[in-house]
């Protein structure tokens, strides 16, 4: 008790001198002076690979929606992020400063196959007729020179309906591309859709992971990349770039010494505010329930082909057949082995690379295989309860195996099975949180596009974690009444 | 009804086999009651679920009612409707009430409807003696209860012949007669059943005929008269005289005393004796070994205790031995006078062999 008590103390006191040391004399003014401090950047960005160059700068690679609370709470010193995004989300008045800007100044394209050239010729034409026709500059000002009211600029440019198909792989960042409601809009997907509207494209966005964007392409997945990817001689190795179309810097910013925390409004105020800011703005509850719809959707599938797939497999393994059981056995092992993310990533971009599957397609597989190999360990400890007694009192009766299996082993097995099963499934719906990484903007991606969006750390998390939990208790309650049903014979 | 004919079966356990039927052969009428009784692991339960094809056997021929049932064309579910089993561990269905576990086969199988199954049922319930536990599930009965109910199942099904693999062995002592007691009225009202059992009085008294197996066969059969009161065969009369044997081998005089001590306690401990049983037993074996038997040869000893009578027997026996030991002793000798007043008759049987009733 008293070691805890003065654990305590030691760490009330140095938390205190850690809030004291949150306000640096002198800001950094370039890259160097970052040196001795931590940094949070994008994981696998421009600006990581930048300072990663550096000794001496602790990294901390982190989503660009979280770099507000880093920074706020101290664990991070500084963050690089876009400029353009720091200046459209007016962080200045949230009690940040920008430190230095102009950083990694360079000229962002559109990327495709490398085969490609068709399309990308077309881009460069159209880019060119643009420049001739002054409407570049109109584009350009209109949203750079706009970023006060661009909040409610949405873009409107009509697109064709049966043009060619072309599927464009985004990343959400305020205020390049992002969701208005259910109107994907910013600054990249107005130029986008002028260059579709231009050429008779059809476009079909799909939001990924910054990371998967270029595996993406290169798999087939997608045929462009429009995320204000900057020309680099690397990715220029992998993919095609188009021309330049614009030029953009990223800037790094900490805590705004001068800056003192105004008595706020009360907690019920900030809740409202953050209620109106995540969910009435911009109609983005939309994309929320969209999102729960997609994992709703995830997991009933998903949930189907596991019970028919684990079925399957417990019917193979518990098979007298010494190969057939024992393939059975290591296909299971094989399978429940690998993270279910890596299995999902397999599928997606490897064994149906070349099949055009939706992420969703894809998604219900894997997760139909992944927890049908967990199922069917669970079926078959269920039928491994059932004692033979049971069996050969059947048989003894008179009926056949299938007859034994119906109305005496299976009711058995699944009054047995139902608790463990409940947990399968409770953790298989929490499990398809994952499914973002094959561009499926399910519950979890919607509140982290939303969280990308307002940069609000808190709220869309909070509301995730609620539904889920809702979600959880949900189908924990399903499966109790399928228990209570089970159990009662009379 | 059933004939059985040169029956065999192995089972194989890795690459070693384990014959355990060897050559059954057997005839059973209808309204017999057969008793099968025997050591363990002489092949009575194997038999028995070979007869409705519980186990497949390899080799022989099994005919029920004129049909081959070991032809993989005999429709085998059909013949276990005929022939009912009563298991050691009752097999009720657990998840089904006792009604429900009694009406399931009929009304799946015999197409009866749910009153007529039900109506059944209940008579058989209040036969059996489970009236009011219908609605009950079988992990709220007793031990007895269960075997009496899974009983009842099988009439349900108005069965030709009930097989009954040790009925009463998983049981309490206590709730063995509410069982057998059953099982006598079935056999008063004329049912055809085979019982395998330990239960050596109840076999005598409702069986019409006994088999008794061993090694493999049936070693011995006749009315219970003959198996029970005259058996012909050694294992036999072993069996039904309930004689637990233990034997040693002596080489020479340096033999290991404290070794085969405590294999005697052991021994006598199993058997409920008493310690003084084993101390004189002990103090015989002692003074036989070290001070009469002149040990020409090694010496064996087959020490033997019958739990019916409640008797026990030493058969010592010098090998290769020609000559008497007994008469050459000197008329005052004391170790053989100790023996004596210790044992109730002692004898040579044959030139160095010395029979000891204790």
């Amino acid at each position: 008790m008293r070691k805890t008590g003065v654990l305590l103390m030691f760490a009330a006191v140095l938390t205190a001198c850690s809030t004291k040391q949150l306000v640096p004399v002198a800001m950094p003014a370039g890259v160097e002076d970052l040196v001795g401090h931590t940094v949070a950047v994008a994981g696998g960005s421009s600006t990581d690979l930048l300072l990663s160059q550096y000794e001496g700068i602790d990294l901390m690679r982190i989503g660009v929606g979280d770099m507000p609370m880093a920074v706020k709470s101290g664990r991070a010193e500084y963050a690089m992020i876009q400029e353009v995004q720091y200046d459209a989300n007016h962080m200045d008045r949230e009690g940040f400063r920008k430190c230095f800007g102009g950083i990694l100044k360079g000229l962002n394209a559109v990327a495709f196959r490398q085969d490609d050239t068709e399309t990308c010729g077309e881009f460069n034409s159209f880019l060119a007729e643009m420049h001739a026709s002054g409407e570049y500059d109109s584009w350009h000002g209109g949203w750079i020179d706009n970023l006060d009211s661009m909040a409610v600029a949405t873009s409107r440019i009509p697109v064709p309906r049966d043009g060619k198909k072309i599927t464009v792989g985004i990343t959400i960042v305020f205020p390049y591309i992002y969701q208005a409601g259910e109107t994907l809009t910013g600054m990249e997907i107005d130029l986008f859709n002028r260059f579709c509207r231009s050429k008779g494209y059809t476009p079909d966005y799909s939001i990924i992971q910054f990371q998967a964007l270029i595996p993406s392409l290169n798999a087939g997945k997608i045929d462009a990349v429009v995320t204000h990817l900057m020309i680099t001689p690397e990715r220029a190795k992998q993919v095609l770039f188009s021309d330049a179309y614009m030029e953009a810097g990223q800037c790094c910013f900490g805590m705004d010494p001068g800056w003192v925390e105004v008595e706020g409004p009360g907690f019920r105020e900030r809740v409202k505010d953050s209620f109106h800011r995540n969910l009435i703005e911009e109609d983005r509850w939309k994309l929320l329930a969209g999102g729960l719809l997609v994992t709703l959707e995830i997991s009933f599938f998903s949930l189907l082909l596991a019970i028919v797939v684990g079925a399957l497999l417990c019917f193979l393994r518990m098979r007298r057949n010494v190969v057939v059981s024992g393939i059975t056995r290591l296909f299971v092992n094989l399978i429940r082995g690998i993270p279910v993310l890596v299995i999902l990533m397999i599928m997606f971009y490897v064994v149906f690379a070349s099949l055009r599957l939706s992420g969703v397609t894809a998604t219900v597989l894997s997760f139909g295989l992944f927890f049908g190999a967990i199922f069917s360990e669970v079926f078959r400890s269920g039928m491994m309860s059932v004692s033979k007694g049971q069996w050969e009192a059947g048989a003894a009766l008179g009926m056949n195996k299938v007859q034994v299996f119906r109305f005496v082993a299976l009711p058995q097995a699944l009054r047995r099975i139902v608790p463990v099963f409940k947990g399968e499934v409770i953790a298989m719906i929490k499990c398809t949180a994952i499914v973002g990484y094959v561009a499926v903007l399910d519950l979890t991606f919607a509140g982290e596009i939303i969280r990308t969006r307002t940069l609000d750390p808190f709220f869309p998390l909070i509301l995730v974690s609620l539904i889920y939990i809702l979600l959880s208790r949900l189908s924990g309650a399903l499966m109790d009444a399928l228990d209570r049903k089970l159990n009662s014979t009379k | 009804m059933i004939s059985v004919k040169h029956l065999s079966k192995v089972y194989k356990n890795g690459n070693s086999e384990i014959p355990v039927l060897r050559d059954v052969n057997c005839e059973i009428a209808k309204g017999e009651v057969i008793g099968i009784i025997g050591h363990s692991g002489t092949g009575k339960s194997t038999f028995l679920r070979c007869l409705n094809r519980l186990e497949m056997p390899t080799g022989g021929q099994i005919e029920v009612d004129g049909v081959n049932i070991l032809d993989r064309r005999t429709d085998v579910n059909l013949l276990r409707r005929k022939m009912g089993m009563v298991f050691q561990d009752f097999n009720l269905f657990d998840h089904l009430t006792i009604l429900d576990n009694i009406t399931l086969c009929p009304r799946m199988l015999l197409g009866k409807s749910r009153e007529e199954a039900e109506a059944r049922a209940m008579e058989l319930l209040h036969l059996v003696g489970l009236y009011d536990r219908a609605g009950s599930l079988p992990s709220e009965l007793s031990g007895g209860q269960k075997q009496r109910a899974a009983i009842a199942r099988c009439l349900a099904m108005d069965p030709e012949i009930i097989l009954f693999d040790e009925p009463t062995s998983s049981l309490d002592p206590t709730m063995v007669s509410e069982v057998l007691v059953v099982i006598r009225r079935l056999a008063r009202e004329g049912m055809t059943m085979a019982i395998v059992s330990h239960e050596l009085e109840f076999v005598r008294s409702i069986c019409t005929r006994v088999f008794f197996m061993d090694e493999g066969v049936i070693y011995e059969e006749g009315t219970p008269e003959q198996i029970f009161d005259h058996p012909q065969r050694p294992a036999t009369a072993a069996f039904i005289n309930r004689i637990r044997s233990l034997e040693f081998r002596f080489a020479d005089k340096h033999f290991d005393l404290y070794g085969m001590t405590g294999e005697m306690g052991t021994f006598f401990h199993k058997y409920g004796l008493s310690n003084e049983n084993l101390v004189k037993t002990r103090h015989v074996i002692e003074e036989m070994l070290l001070e009469i038997l002149p040990f020409r040869g090694p010496v064996n000893l087959l020490l033997s205790f019958s739990e019916k009578d409640y008797t026990l027997h030493m058969d010592f026996a010098e090998e290769g031995c020609t000559d008497t030991v007994l008469d050459k002793l000197p008329p005052a000798c004391l170790p053989l006078a100790l023996i004596k007043s210790m044992c109730s008759s002692l004898q040579e049987t044959a030139p160095g062999r010395i029979h000891v009733e204790m």
